[in-house]
């Protein structure tokens, strides 16, 4: 176990070097990105089982303090992370609170409410751009400003963000919280006849989320050089979280970086081979995948994977 | 009266919404599945409607009903290859099979008429009638009233007759009803295929006002989770009344607070409703 | 086993992308990045066309264009007869997208230069990265400010913008309350995406310093299912001219609420990109009769290059040349007449030489006064025209030096 973490290090270490492209390297920090965002999906999504479509309250928030802050007051895009993070957390808990009454699929009703509620404010909010969206530094002024010409930087930037949101999850899984979350997965009432406050850990789960999120869609922010209210705030972010979870595995650790891993380079092959055409195949062959991963293998392809290895005992046992 | 011609445009408008919502609070109540690609099923009978005039000519009963038997064969086979297996499994699945599926629809429509905007020929020039000072378009109000008649005639269908008996069964307690001698897969069937064709009338009374465009799935369908929620999981008549007044509450809004808060006001009613009283005016939770 | 089958098919997916094409340059590259799906596709599509259009002409000649310039040469003369290749890319109208492509076409398709993006979310980050990486970049289309606000030297825009638009409107405007009729009072009608806002606005402001009075500014919700609020609130103010800044759904809509509630401003003018879409007049045109539109297109007279040009277009879409797509076509001739000036396909050869780009009006397809960049890249000399739909064609009616036609005021629509 110990021996597969330290192979998959040393692979995402050495990847950039493989691919002397730029547009590889682009894609392959795409999926280290899109992989945060997914475990931070995951870690209330899939470990604590609160299913929101609505994550993209908190990357656009994350994705817009860094621009607000340099749009109004010519500073640094990173003094706005910080600020971007106090606000996902106080959106984290002001809609937790009564959000986390609801089950099942009001939960997801009301997450996709909530951020539809704030895309379209901030679509008519002049001091943040409302439609134009926000710019960014258009070369670095200082080292601080993060810009890159390459997407190198980018890339370890995103893996050690990576690191901290997978290391956090896993300490949560074996802590006291994760047995929590886990007793609440299988069964609130049960839990709660028990004395779990669920409504406290799930409030936990969704805050962590929230931080990690925002984080990222700052990160976003720094390497895109701009944002506007649909590309960021839109409900394709949050179902596209939920897709790459759910893809790898939810409630998986390696779950979310194995759906990114596959999800993007299709996304991006797909486009640049059959986008020229116009004639929508790209989203078709997505919802297909869909579709077929949702039928066939909820569990995503871990489970797939957990299969065959199980076969492959029973197999050996036999023989 | 400039009030009165906007509250009976939202009443018009909310009606259509109550018809393709109902079918929606049907299958949430009966099955529990959310149905993310609802709106693409009103825009493929819009699509169907489009095809009807310009390939067969046909007039608007016609259509209308073509749209309903086409819809309600999609919605069983839907059910039959998709829905019955997925909804045995986790919630996460279910929600995102019906993503998958309304992408699929959406873009293969695209594929086929790709992104030119068409509307249904002739209906550019379809009139209006004044009744008293306001004044109604005839696509509007013929769309209104139709939907209205068919959102109440699901309700007496389920409500009055052993079919539908049948079905509520299904959705109130399936163990019982299959007891009772009752195939809830086959009710089930029936009841997406219902819900499909109401979806299909809606788009093609829509069709007649409107223009299409195998986008338009994506903003009807959070119409429908709105509806839906104000009016209650799985109850037809709170689809049919709350349709109305979401109707009414837009068209307000947009007139005496600002057309684009029109939206805003719809999704803060959705939140508070959630919050507050998330069966919804007519439900049960 | 299924290990080795996984890998191979990344494999196949891998060695499908594009290698890198060795040789000489008999064959120019350029990279086209439109939105050929999602909700722009249709002006992405038709873009296209009429840049598909243009590289034919380019590449063949034709004795009817020999005004334009390469309208009558095979391939590019200064380049040994290069044909310009075009490849097209779809962004999806997500900028994170299209600044991937923009990646793909210049690291692994090679293209000389890049045309693009409609959106301005788009083409804001993605000329980012043609600045970055040194690529000329000419924009035929989108109208933000911030393109060309940012102190880069590889971005050129030939396109009118927000603020080209507005002053047509305020000549127009002006001669019209010159000439004794009344028109004191506007209304603006934009949708709340970045076009309707930006454009919006600068109309606005335009007009307002021109000395006309704002009734009201109903800014709505871009893809409504219902517009007779908006209809009604235009109605209540009663402004004597009315502009709408709109996408194609909503100008259908519009014209077709208008009808419906048999209310119309007395002057309904119609910013192009809804009011000029082939669909529009298809749909809804016999019921808006008069709509007030502007161009920088007109088709001309039989037997001129216009008329060709559309002719081809035509022949190729079955439906005539549109502005936008014509601007479009537009910023492509003048890209390549450019590369050709440079006679080479060097980055900074080709900068230089759009840098240095003159052209006059009978060397040009759109109604500009010509083509000067100034040292933002900005086209100096974008202008364009106010025109008016008769029938099924629109009719240029301003300025007077242009106009095929008179005003025909106040609106008919569809009585």
């Amino acid at each position: 176990m110990r021996r597969g973490w330290l192979a998959l290090g040393v692979v995402l270490l050495a990847a950039p070097l493989a691919f002397q492209d730029p547009f590889y390297e682009r894609m392959i920090a795409l999926v280290l990105l899109w992989a945060v965002l997914a475990s931070a999906w995951n870690i209330v999504g899939g470990y604590a089982g609160q299913v929101s479509f609505g994550h993209a309250m908190f990357f656009g928030v994350g994705a817009y303090l860094p621009l607000l802050v340099y749009t109004h007051w010519k500073g640094a895009p990173v003094l706005g992370i910080p600020v971007g993070i106090a606000v996902s957390v106080g959106i984290a808990v002001l809609i937790g609170i009564p959000t986390f009454r609801l089950h099942g699929h009001y939960l997801s009703m009301a997450t996709i409410a909530v951020a539809e509620l704030i895309r379209l404010l901030v679509t008519n909010w002049e001091f943040v751009g409302a439609a134009r969206g926000l710019g960014g530094p258009a070369s670095g002024r200082t080292i601080w400003d993060f810009c890159y010409r390459s997407s190198i930087p980018y890339y370890y930037i995103f893996l050690v963000v990576l690191a901290l949101v997978l290391g956090f999850t896993c300490w949560m899984e074996q802590s006291r919280m994760g047995y929590y979350l886990r007793a609440v997965k299988s069964g609130e009432r049960a839990a709660r006849s028990l004395g779990v406050s669920a409504p406290r850990y799930k409030l936990y789960a969704m805050i962590a989320s929230a931080v990690f999120t925002s984080l990222a869609g700052s990160l976003y922010a720094l390497m895109l050089g701009f944002v506007d209210p649909d590309s960021v705030f839109g409900i394709l972010v949050s179902v596209q979280m939920v897709i790459m979870a759910a893809l790898g595995g939810t409630g998986t650790l390696i779950g979310p970086l194995v759906g990114a891993a596959l999800l993007i380079p299709l996304q991006t092959f797909a486009n640049s081979l059959f986008g020229g055409q116009g004639n929508g195949l790209t989203f078709i062959l997505y919802g297909g995948i869909i579709i077929l991963l949702s039928r066939f293998e909820p569990g995503g392809l871990l489970e797939i994977w957990n299969h065959h290895l199980a076969r492959k005992g029973r197999k050996g046992r036999t023989e | 009266m400039i009030a009165l011609q906007v509250v009976v445009g939202g009443l018009l408008l909310g009606a259509v919404y109550a018809l393709f919502s109902s079918g929606l609070t049907l299958i949430w109540g009966m099955m529990n599945v959310v149905n993310f690609a609802h709106g693409d099923f009103v825009m493929l009978g819009m699509y169907i409607a489009y095809l009807a005039v310009v390939v067969l000519h046909a007039g608007p009963l016609t259509f209308t009903l073509l749209a309903a038997v086409v819809l309600f064969l999609l919605g069983g086979v839907v059910y039959y290859l998709l829905i019955r297996q997925v909804m045995r499994g986790p919630m996460l699945a279910q929600i995102l099979s019906t993503f998958g599926l309304a992408l699929v629809m959406r873009y293969t429509v695209f594929w086929f008429f790709s992104a030119t905007f068409v509307t249904l020929p002739g209906s550019a020039l379809g009139g209006n009638v004044k009744l008293g000072s306001i004044l109604i378009g005839i696509p509007q109000l013929v769309a209104g009233i139709i939907a209205m008649v068919l959102t109440i005639g699901m309700h007496l269908l389920l409500t009055r007759t052993t079919l539908g008996s049948q079905i509520l069964a299904v959705s109130e307690d399936r163990q019982a009803a299959m007891l009772m001698g009752i195939r809830p897969d086959r009710m089930q069937a029936l009841a997406w295929g219902l819900a499909s064709a109401s979806a299909g009338v809606a788009g093609a009374l829509i069709a007649t006002f409107y223009y299409l465009t195998p986008t338009v799935g994506e903003s009807l369908v959070l119409i429908a989770f709105v509806v839906v929620c104000f009016g209650g999981f799985g109850s037809v008549p709170g689809a049919m009344l709350s349709g109305l007044i979401i109707g009414l509450i837009q068209a307000a809004s947009a007139y005496y607070i600002g057309p684009v808060y029109k939206d805003v006001v719809v999704f803060a009613l959705f939140v508070a409703i959630l919050w507050v009283r998330p069966q919804g005016l007519l439900g049960t939770v | 086993m299924r290990n080795v089958l996984v890998c191979g098919i990344v494999l196949v997916l891998l060695g499908f992308s594009p290698t890198v094409q060795a040789g000489a340059p008999a064959v120019v590259k350029i990279g086209v990045i439109e939105p050929l799906s999602g909700n722009a596709a249709a002006a992405g599509q038709a873009t296209k066309a009429a840049i598909e259009v243009a590289a034919d002409i380019i590449n063949r000649g034709h004795p009817e264009l020999a005004r334009l310039p390469l309208g009558n040469t095979a391939g590019m003369p200064n380049l040994g007869g290069a044909k310009v290749q075009v490849i097209f890319a779809d962004h999806q109208g997500n900028p994170s997208v299209g600044q991937s492509e923009t990646l793909r076409l210049i690291t692994q398709e090679k293209v000389v230069a890049l045309q693009g993006a409609y959106h301005s979310s788009v083409t804001v980050p993605a000329t980012a990265v043609a600045e970055r990486y040194g690529i000329p970049w000419m924009v035929g289309d989108s109208s933000s400010l911030v393109i060309n606000a940012r102190g880069f030297k590889w971005i050129f825009r030939s396109t009118p913008i927000g603020s080209n638009y507005a002053e047509a409107y305020l000549g127009f405007l002006t001669d019209l309350s010159k000439s004794g009729g009344k028109v004191k009072t506007f209304a603006i009608v934009n949708e709340n995406t970045e076009y309707g806002t930006s454009v919006g606005g600068e109309i606005r402001d335009v007009l307002i310093k021109g000395g006309f009075t704002l009734a009201v500014q109903i800014p709505y919700s871009a893809n409504s299912m219902d517009l007779s609020a908006e209809v009604l609130q235009l109605k209540q103010k009663d402004p004597d001219v009315a502009i709408f800044v709109s996408y194609t759904s909503d100008a259908l809509l519009f014209t077709k609420t208008f009808k419906a509630l048999d209310y119309s401003p007395r002057m309904v003018i119609g910013d192009d990109t809804g009011f000029s879409d082939p669909s529009y007049i298809q749909n809804v045109g016999v019921i808006a009769q008069g709509v007030v539109n502007r161009t920088a297109w007109d088709i001309g007279k039989p037997g001129s290059a216009t008329y060709r040009i559309n002719e081809m277009y035509k022949a190729k879409t079955g439906v005539g040349l549109d502005d936008t797509s014509g601007r479009n076509m537009q910023g492509f001739f003048a890209l390549m007449e450019a590369i050709n000036r440079a006679g080479s396909t060097q980055p900074e050869a080709i900068r230089k030489a759009l840098a240095e780009t003159n052209l006059s009006p009978d060397q040009l397809m759109m109604g500009y006064r010509g083509i000067r960049y100034d040292a933002t890249g900005m086209n100096t000399l974008a202008s364009t025209y106010v025109n008016q739909l008769v029938g099924k064609e629109y009719v240029t009616i301003w300025p007077e030096s242009a106009a095929h036609g008179s005003l025909m005021w106040p609106f008919k629509g569809w009585r």
